[in-house]
């Protein structure tokens, strides 16, 4: 186990690196001014050549890239070129309001749509399994702006039952912040309990007609014995993998979400730099997605392993 | 007439004000006008009350004073700030929250019709004969929230020695190093670079960075790193995340605040801002625009604070080259233009005429007696015609921004009737802006690169100087046109060193019928800013760049 980590670990590196080159080329190579973004069409050309130099952004690329990837190492990721504030104190703000919402979001989705496919696959082609299937295919095609725009209408300015923006008092406790974020988790949920639900649903029938499974029976173990040793543990490897990814899109923002309910995570952090050409934000934004991204498949791939001898047998050789 | 009363006041005045006096007197000003014009040359609120009241007329308030209950907070919503730095800051976010705790020499008259000056930390103002010095005197008893120590004129002249050396926009060229001079601790003198009859429009809120801010205040300092002011307002708590939290400040020379304290929630767009207020989350919209917030035009518990503005969009046209050089093609493609159309189905009727000039309405200069240009197909047929175009084909460039893509269909559909075809491309406002309006290159004669039709937009100016200047006169930094007019020049150079009100307004009526007739860009309307109130609140003003005052609001 410990060699497949290391193994996944420098891999990790190299994927980071190879992000963070191509984070710098499409930050720095494509033609732009950043003066000119950050101050708006109407500065005078003067302050915007000010701007530039105070920036360093008229530098040759290669000292560029090579202070960027020497910040990289250091965790030294500079200071926003918009608000002159530190980058990393920034971003780490936003993550952690991004990890708020995806948490509560998986929590709402993971056993409701884990236990709805183990439903659906047990009772497979019948109507409660039509069903399922229906309302999974339903939520996934319904897109997050839609559904938090309906919530919002609905829920937050008819009913008034939840608030319609997501960020919570600063010194909110922990109940007042769920309740705060329940619409905008709500709103990602109904369209991941879609993808989740099917996948468990799929491993499942796979694994239920496989012949290990047919044997536990024939030799008399009863379903809920067969189900907990025999397919649960082999039914969810895909659905693992599935929540795996879908952590990392959930962490590295949804911008649609985060806007309709004003909630400033990673989505909307990274929107605004990228509009303002805020290089320093966006290339620490991009990586800190990144590494979340990485640490998720990791963890996904360790509890594949854990599940599946036969993957960590491969893994270790 | 009562004219003891008004020799009372007469006597007391400059020249300057003298002109403006009599100008109203001899009925050339209308009231607005000359509240406007009188405030902003140094007549205090009482003198132009006496005056008009001396001539039979009275004033009044353009909103309820507050009068509810005290206590308790109010929550506004504002666009996020991207700097909260005041002599750097460019973003109505920013603008408006450093404007709760730092005041403006002079500030946004809520008595009357709006649009004219009030005091604000300068008690008086007054100019020299030929509009070259003016002397502010200097609000006593105001003081630094950090330390209690006294505004002095040390801290205006800092202030004014920072912002010039940042190279503010409406101080540049007007006021250089050294011009401003604290000839007591409460007196300033700014000797100027020339005459200029609007400089106090220049040290208003209506040039948002002029903020008074301390003597050893430095430039690049963020607000929410020292938070202190003179203002009604002290900062508590600044998270760029969620918003920013104001008590009141117990010792503001204005006196105790009805309200307790102010919640402003930041957002990243309007929609929100709107459902927000709709939730009940939001008490109060410091901007929104008519496209997202139609539904809070017609809610009988929203009060809409609807303030005429210059906010224009311009239809620049290539005069220099191209399928526009012609006069004749310009003053086509204007006539095309169904004005009041474009009002009703833009803004609900919540914007201005245009005339194909950047001389608003509200400006006390505007000279009214200019023909409006109104649609006329068959005028613009024949003029295309005469010009000897046929099949005019050309793309309209907009930038994706509020509701400019839809004037751009609009125009389209009108410009149709004359026989134009108008093909909109509607680009983002990074590629709009630095490939269509003002490309870099060539940057001789700036804005040489630009396309030879688009749409661009300009936002609220006290005075016309920054349109007339940047977009208008020959090399430009803003003139997309390429318009060059010797006489056009010759004009606003003449409204640029007039000072008294008959020489502006003859400035400008030249000014007005220039442009008017040369079309360099076509002009359909000027509309009102929008921001509103929850009518749970009496007492709210807006001013039309993003400073939302709450010191007399109080609860109903």
């Amino acid at each position: 186990m410990a060699r497949f980590i290391s193994r996944r670990l420098l891999l990790s590196l190299l994927t980071l690196w190879l992000l963070a080159t191509i984070v710098f080329i499409i930050a720095n190579v494509l033609p732009n001014d950043v003066g000119r973004t950050i101050l708006g069409p109407f500065a005078p050309q003067e302050s915007v050549d000010a701007l530039n130099e105070r920036l360093g952004t008229n530098r040759p690329l290669f000292v560029r890239y090579a202070e960027s990837i020497g910040g990289i190492i250091t965790l030294n990721f500079g200071k926003s070129f918009v608000s002159g504030q530190p980058v990393l104190p920034t971003l780490i703000d936003a993550i952690i309001r991004s990890a708020k919402l995806a948490g509560l979001a998986l929590l709402i989705t993971i056993p409701v749509a884990i236990s709805a496919g183990l439903y659906a696959a047990r009772r497979r082609d019948r109507p409660v399994d039509r069903g399922i299937v229906l309302l999974g295919v339903t939520s996934s095609s319904i897109p997050e702006f839609i559904t938090g725009t309906i919530l919002v209408v609905v829920v937050g300015v008819q009913l008034k039952l939840l608030p319609v923006l997501a960020t919570p008092p600063p010194d909110a406790d922990i109940p007042t912040q769920i309740r705060y974020l329940l619409m905008p988790a709500t709103a990602m949920a109904i369209v991941y309990f879609g993808y989740i639900a099917r996948m468990t649903r799929a491993g499942t029938i796979d694994v239920l007609q496989s012949d290990y499974t047919r044997t536990a029976a024939m030799k008399g173990l009863t379903t809920t014995q067969t189900m907990r040793h025999h397919v649960l543990r082999n039914a969810l490897i895909p659905t693992v993998a599935v929540i795996a990814v879908q952590i990392g899109y959930l962490f590295g923002g949804i911008i649609a979400v985060e806007k309709i309910f004003n909630y400033n995570g990673m989505g909307q952090t990274m929107l605004f730099a990228a509009q303002r050409k805020d290089l320093p934000m966006l290339t620490a934004g991009v990586l800190i997605i990144g590494i979340v991204y990485m640490i998720a498949t990791l963890i996904a791939d360790m509890t594949i392993a854990w599940m599946n001898p036969r993957i960590r047998l491969d893994a270790g050789r | 007439m009562d004219y003891s009363e008004l020799d009372k006041v007469r006597r007391r005045t400059t020249p300057l004000q003298l002109d403006v006096v009599d100008s109203f007197v001899n009925g050339r000003l209308s009231r607005r006008e000359f509240i406007q014009r009188g405030t902003m040359i140094g007549l205090s609120m009482a003198s132009v009350s006496a005056i008009i009241a001396a001539c039979g007329g009275t004033t009044t308030s353009s909103a309820p004073a507050a009068s509810g209950k005290t206590g308790g907070r109010i929550r506004a919503a504002v666009q996020r700030p991207v700097s909260v730095d005041p002599v750097a800051m460019q973003d109505l976010g920013g603008y408006g929250i450093t404007a709760q705790s730092f005041e403006f020499l002079t500030t946004q008259n809520t008595i009357g019709d709006p649009g004219g000056l009030a005091p604000g930390l300068a008690t008086e103002w007054s100019p020299n004969a030929d509009g070259t010095v003016w002397t502010f005197k200097l609000r006593q008893g105001a003081k630094w929230q950090h330390d209690g120590s006294p505004f002095t004129s040390a801290d205006v002249v800092a202030t004014m020695e920072r912002l010039v050396a940042a190279g503010n926009s409406g101080l540049k060229g007007v006021l250089d190093k050294g011009g401003a001079v604290a000839t007591d601790a409460n007196t300033v003198t700014f000797t100027l670079v020339g005459a200029n009859g609007n400089f106090p429009y220049l040290v208003s809120i209506y040039n948002a960075q002029t903020l008074i801010t301390p003597a050893d205040y430095v430039a690049g300092t963020k607000f929410n790193d020292r938070p202190t002011g003179t203002g009604a307002w002290k900062l508590v708590k600044y998270d760029q995340a969620s918003g920013a939290t104001f008590d009141r400040n117990p010792d503001w020379w204005g006196g105790k605040t009805p309200l307790d304290g102010t919640e402003w929630i930041f957002f990243d767009a309007t929609g929100p801002m709107i459902t927000a207020y709709q939730g009940g989350q939001v008490d109060a919209i410091v901007q929104f625009d008519v496209l997202t917030g139609a539904s809070l035009l017609d809610d009988a518990n929203f009060s809409l604070i609807a303030t005429p503005a210059a906010l224009h969009r311009q239809i620049w046209m290539r005069c220099d080259t191209g399928q526009f050089a012609k006069k004749e093609v310009r003053q086509a493609l204007a006539l095309s233009f169904d004005r009041p159309a474009l009002i009703t189905q833009l803004f609900k009727g919540r914007a201005e005429l245009g005339n194909d000039h950047v001389i608003w309405q509200g400006y006390p200069y505007f000279d009214a007696s200019i023909p409006q240009r109104v649609q006329d197909i068959d005028k613009a047929k024949s003029l295309l015609s005469a010009a000897g175009v046929t099949n005019l084909t050309a793309d309209l460039h907009v930038g994706q921004l509020q509701e400019i893509p839809d004037l751009a269909a609009l125009l389209k559909s009108q410009a149709a009737q004359a026989g134009i075809t108008l093909n909109p491309v509607v680009e983002s406002l990074d590629t709009f802006y630095g490939a269509q309006w003002c490309p870099a290159e060539p940057a001789d004669p700036p804005c040489s690169g630009a396309s030879e039709l688009g749409v661009v937009d300009y936002g609220h100016r006290a005075t016309p100087d920054v349109y007339l200047n940047a977009a208008l006169k020959s090399k430009g930094i803003w003139n997309s046109s390429q318009y060059s007019s010797p006489e056009f020049d010759a004009a606003f150079t003449q409204f640029q060193a007039a000072v008294g009100v008959d020489a502006q307004k003859a400035a400008c009526t030249k000014i007005e019928t220039i442009l008017n007739e040369d079309v360099p860009v076509g002009l359909p309307y000027f509309y009102n800013y929008l921001a509103g109130n929850s009518n749970k609140f009496t007492g709210v003003f807006s001013s039309a760049l993003g400073q939302m005052s709450f010191s007399q609001t109080s609860q109903v």
